[in-house]
C-alpha cells in the first residue's frame, strides 16, 4: 500500500483523471472531496462489500426450488 | 453454443444471445457473458452465466414492485433475489439493480449510494385474503 501524508486542501491525483481532496478532520473524522469522470464508480467500501456478500448469498440460493410462492403477493412499494 | 445449467439442463443458444457485462457483477468480476432466460414462470429472469454455467441469479423486474424506480433509457432494471427456503422469506436487492439494454445485449449493476431502497426488500406479503379472490 502506498502511504502519502496531505495536509488540509492538499490534493491526491490517481491516473490524470481522479482527484482526492483532504478537506477537513476531527474527532477521528476525514472529510475528502472526490472529482472524476462520471463512468468511475465511487462507493464506500462497506456498502460494496455489502453488495457482494449478498450477490454471492443470491448465487448460492439460486439452487432452492420455487415452492409455495404461488400462494404469496408481491411486496409492492407504493408511494 | 451449449451449455449444461444447473437449474434448466442444457440449453442451447446462440452468439447473439449473450449478454455482456462488461464489469462483471461485485463478487463475480470475471464472469462476464451471461444469458437472460425466461421461464414459463411470470415473474422471474435467471442471469446464467455462460462462463461457469453453474453460476445462476435470479431475478425480478424492480417496476413489478415499484412503478416509480429509477430508468436508464433503453434499459430494464431488474433486482438480484435471494431465494429462501421459506418462501416469504425471499429478498430483492433494490440498491444496487442491474440494467440490461436487450436490444444491444449489454447490461451493469449500479449500486446506489442514498438509502432510499433496501439491498435485502422481502419481495412477497403473505396474502391473507387468497381464498376470497
Amino acid at each position: 500500500m502506498l502511504i502519502l501524508t496531505r495536509k488540509i486542501d492538499e490534493e491526491i491525483i490517481i491516473d490524470s483523471n481522479i482527484r482526492i481532496k483532504i478537506l477537513s478532520s476531527s474527532d477521528g473524522q476525514v472529510k475528502v472531496g472526490l472529482t472524476a469522470p462520471p463512468e468511475v464508480e465511487i462507493l464506500r467500501a462497506e456498502v460494496y462489500e455489502k453488495i457482494k456478500e449478498n450477490t454471492l448469498m443470491a448465487s448460492v440460493n439460486s439452487k432452492n426450488k420455487l415452492k409455495g410462492i404461488s400462494v404469496l403477493k408481491i411486496n409492492k412499494i407504493s408511494k | 453454443m451449449k451449455i449444461n445449467t444447473h437449474q434448466f439442463g442444457e440449453i442451447e443458444f446462440e452468439e447473439e444471445n449473450i449478454i455482456a457485462f462488461d464489469h462483471g457483477l461485485p463478487g463475480f468480476e470475471k464472469m462476464k457473458r451471461y444469458l437472460l432466460i425466461r421461464t414459463e414462470d411470470e415473474l422471474f429472469h435467471w442471469l446464467n452465466s455462460v462462463e461457469d454455467p453453474e453460476l445462476c441469479f435470479p431475478l425480478v423486474g424492480a417496476r413489478i414492485i415499484d412503478e416509480n424506480y429509477p430508468e436508464i433509457e433503453g434499459h430494464e432494471a431488474f433486482g438480484i433475489v435471494t431465494l429462501n427456503e421459506d418462501p416469504a422469506k425471499t429478498t430483492i436487492n433494490l440498491k444496487a439493480p442491474v440494467y440490461i439494454d436487450q436490444n444491444k445485449k449489454t447490461g451493469f449493476q449500479k449500486i446506489m449510494e442514498d438509502d432510499s431502497y433496501s439491498i435485502n426488500y422481502n419481495l412477497f406479503v403473505e396474502n391473507k385474503n387468497a381464498d376470497t379472490n
